[in-house]
């Protein structure tokens, strides 16, 4: 019996319209198999507003168009930052897609202060968005014009200075210039670098230590007077000199460095998503477009400089030293 | 004012008046936000931020400025028809508030609080417009010694309040105080009180405190009862007549509108000073100086006149500090200083130099919002009101889940909601025992305040207790704040002896 091969309407229907379902959810399998399938939340330690915000902003502005999709940041300021580490470490789920955006020096001297309740080997940070150093500043209206001004002071009584915290790069600079000069220094944490600069201009302090980039974001209300690393931003920062250069000190450069942090076991277990990340921060870090909305948000162009896992986590360590080293002083224990 | 100066004020006043599309939408979207407890301008702004950021500067400029000015408004609105302050700015709201709504005059309350809110607003904008100068020095003299008088003026409050059960009041002051040491410390940041739990560290949260304490455990109370207005009060049909009978209450009261808004204007301009400390200071301020202290709290119009007043004094108040020193006086004013530095716009010294539209055209946008604002809200009054006429087996739920997701929002943790209804049952027992939410709330909001100033004074003086009274500026308020506590005491004895002398 000869089988002749015959199509009805409804299978031929029924044939295209999987055929049609088919072609149409192709690129859906596709991408179901592609990294990132939706947006990143990213974890931030600090209050929106800040600098921490606006570098955020900048940079996940040109890295979202290589990923297609969405940076959605959540703010978890509180005790220096802590709070934002334990409820990345404790509630996002590593999987690559939970990210965390902190500023590897204040942050990490935290844990030299306080150990956090997770291993602070569990996190690192794989990409720097940028890096500033920390200098000393006065209020524009301030008596104290120059460093030879705050010297003189110094000598007749222990001055107040403003910092962001007391566990800060900043801090630390300030005290190793006053161990240099055999000077006193009265360390205020006016909570974040808002405030320091509001500290240093109504003269609530004598003047303030901040990470750099901030204090040239405060505009001509303030005047810098010293890096406690190199001024390679020269008039932006008054032209102010090194603290090397000027008290002949060896100080290694007090860093502010903020960088895009993941949980270690999301890098262990999604080595392929982790590439994509790394990829695609390094690839944003080349556009031309990252500068233009960087500097479009008041950062140095030079602070813009691209580094990745080894120098953010040799940077790491360098922190866990030098707050060991200065724990007493900034612990208050 | 020299000739440029007037010209280019109205030039920017017109072209503020254009952007009508812009403002009265965003006037609307304010007020809601305002009044969800938990959603403020500041985090609208922040949701909304691709889109303020997509429009050109003028436009995104006038879009923040309004949506600023109608959230601080309309979080008065919740406060006294439920109890339920959106916003740690509109605390004090309800203590007077909410009483006029509980005796039927929801609708005189809210036409109190919106006029109150519009001429304080609009004053203080016109007065920061004009001393921009000298307000910007306000910061330059109040510095951490000084603070500690202003909290001490909010936190007096607490006394006055257990004036009436003196040991009640006080226990729940500092109930509440110590409620408001949870945290981490200003200095070290060692966590102290927290219980072990990572959500305390930065203290208990103010949202999730304020509507547990107020709206939760009076939903707990008022689902006792059929509907808001008590038994005495009538719930009546709306009528215009109430709500030009509020107008005429707020208008005969211009001097006491005038002065509290000031209060809140020079509060606002502090950096790091909060519409939360300016409302309660101008509440105590209020009933310090007033002939009848011993009716605040049971529905005066000057209680609920002078933190609406102030707290909208502050909105402007906060601008001066953010365009003259490039220092954002509040969280809102530093996420509109985020978007502008995006538009290019440098704050400081030289923003009125280099571009005086923007600064000009920030404190036009607030004068026009609340031109438009008085326009557009007040007639809402009439519609608003109905709320207290809701029976409660509806409202009561409603209140309950619609403020333990206010809880939620800020932080997005769940244990703020279980904090809200910890809060809640913590209020509805005060309440049924004869203390007052009001004084616990005062504590944690106003305490931490304190121990921060504390502190840093401590702290920049070595420890020299003497430090507080340091300063020129903070003895002559030391004196005014003695004052404030010793003369409403003369003065009411003053008046109880006359009454007691028989007439002749």
């Amino acid at each position: 019996m000869s089988m002749k091969p015959t199509i009805t309407r409804r299978a031929l229907l029924g044939t295209g319209a999987a055929a049609a379902t088919l072609t149409l959810a192709t690129p859906g399998l596709l991408r179901a198999s592609s990294f990132p399938e939706r947006n990143f939340s990213v974890y931030i330690p600090t209050a929106e507003g800040g600098g921490a915000d606006r570098n955020f902003r900048a940079f996940s502005s040109v890295w979202k168009t290589r990923l297609g999709v969405e940076f959605e940041p959540s703010f978890y300021p509180g005790a220096s930052g802590r709070v934002g580490y334990e409820i990345y470490m404790g509630k996002a789920e590593p999987d690559a897609y939970n990210l965390l955006f902190g500023n590897i020096g204040p942050e990490v001297l935290n844990w030299a202060m306080q150990a956090p309740s997770f291993d602070i080997n569990d996190y690192i940070y794989f990409g720097q968005v940028d890096k500033d150093p920390c200098c000393l500043f006065v209020g524009a209206e301030s008596p104290l014009k120059t460093m030879d001004d705050i010297i003189a002071a110094a000598k007749t009584r222990k001055l107040n200075v403003g910092t962001s915290r007391m566990a800060h790069p900043a801090s630390i600079g300030l005290l190793a210039l006053g161990d240099k000069l055999g000077l006193e220094f009265n360390l205020i944490p006016l909570q974040g670098g808002k405030g320091t600069v509001a500290g240093a201009v109504t003269g609530e302090v004598d003047f303030s230590v901040l990470t750099s980039g901030s204090v040239i974001a405060a505009g001509d209300a303030v005047k810098t007077l010293l890096v406690f690393g190199n001024n390679i931003v020269g008039e932006a920062l008054d032209n102010a000199p090194s603290i090397n250069d000027a008290y002949d000190m060896d100080l290694p450069e007090m860093l502010s460095t903020r960088a895009f942090g993941i949980h270690k076991k999301a890098v262990d277990d999604y080595p392929d998503r982790f590439e994509v990340l790394t990829r695609t921060f390094k690839e944003t870090h080349e556009d031309p477009a990252l500068m233009e909305a960087y500097i479009a948000s008041k950062g140095q162009p030079e602070y813009l400089v691209y580094a990745g896992v080894e120098e953010c986590e040799a940077e790491k360590a360098a922190m866990l030293e030098l707050g060991a080293r200065y724990k007493s002083l900034l612990s208050g224990a | 004012m020299d000739s440029s100066t007037a010209s280019i004020l109205t030039e920017v006043f017109f072209e503020t008046l254009g952007y009508w599309y812009i403002i009265i939408p965003t006037i609307f979207l304010g007020l809601i936000v305002g009044g969800i407890p938990g959603f403020s301008a500041a985090n609208t702004i922040i949701i909304l931020m691709p889109l303020t950021l997509a429009l050109d500067l003028q436009s995104g400029l006038v879009f923040m400025i309004s949506l600023y000015c109608a959230a601080r408004m309309g979080a008065g609105i919740p406060a006294i028809l439920v109890n339920i302050p959106g916003t740690a700015g509109a605390a004090a709201t309800p203590l007077d508030g909410y009483p006029m709504a509980k005796q039927g005059k929801g609708q005189q309350a809210l036409a109190i609080s919106f006029v109150a809110s519009c001429i304080g607003g609009l004053l203080t904008t016109i007065i920061a417009l004009a001393a921009m100068p000298i307000l910007a020095r306000v910061g330059f003299y109040m510095h951490s010694v000084e603070m500690i008088v202003v909290m001490l003026f909010g936190i007096s409050l607490i006394a006055s309040i257990a004036a009436q059960d003196m040991v009640k009041g006080l226990i729940a002051g500092f109930l509440g105080l110590m409620i408001g040491s949870i945290g981490t410390d200003v200095v070290y940041a060692t966590p102290r009180g927290t219980f072990g739990f990572l959500e305390l560290y930065d203290g208990v949260p103010l949202i999730p405190a304020l509507v547990g304490l107020f709206a939760v455990s009076e939903a707990f109370v008022i689902i006792e009862k059929r509907v808001i207005v008590n038994h005495d009060g009538e719930p009546k049909a709306p009528n215009w007549g109430d709500t030009f009978e509020g107008v005429k209450i707020a208008l005969s009261r211009w001097v006491h509108i005038v002065w509290t808004s000031i209060i809140g204007l020079v509060i606002g301009v502090i950096p790091g000073a909060g519409a939360s400390i300016a409302s309660f200071v101008a509440y105590q301020q209020s009933r310090s100086f007033s002939k009848t202290p011993e009716k605040y709290g049971t529905g005066h119009p000057e209680g609920l006149i002078a933190p609406e007043s102030a707290n909208n004094g502050v909105t402007s108040g906060t601008l001066v500090p953010l365009l003259v020193l490039g220092i954002p006086g509040g969280a809102t004013a530093a996420i509109m200083l985020v978007v502008m530095q995006f538009h290019g716009v440098s704050f400081g010294p030289s923003l009125f130099e280099n571009q005086p539209t923007v600064g000009y055209g920030m404190f036009m946008a607030m004068a026009v919002s609340y031109v438009f604002m008085f326009l557009t809200i007040l007639p809402l009054s009439r519609y608003m009101s109905h709320v207290t006429t809701i029976p409660t087996i509806y409202l009561a739920p409603m209140i309950i889940s619609f403020t333990l997701v206010g809880g939620f929002v800020p932080r997005e943790y769940m244990f703020d909601m279980y904090l809200a209804l910890a809060f809640g049952v913590l209020g509805y027992i005060a309440r049924r025992t004869g203390y007052h939410v009001a004084a616990i709330l005062i504590g944690v909001i106003l305490g931490p305040l304190l121990e921060k100033y504390f502190l840093w004074s401590l702290k920049k003086s070595d420890g020299d207790i003497m430090v507080l009274f340091s300063s020129t500026l903070g003895n002559i308020l030391w004196v005014a704040f003695a004052l404030s506590i010793i003369l409403p005491m003369v003065f009411s004895m003053r008046r109880k002896r006359k009454l007691e002398v028989p007439a002749e």
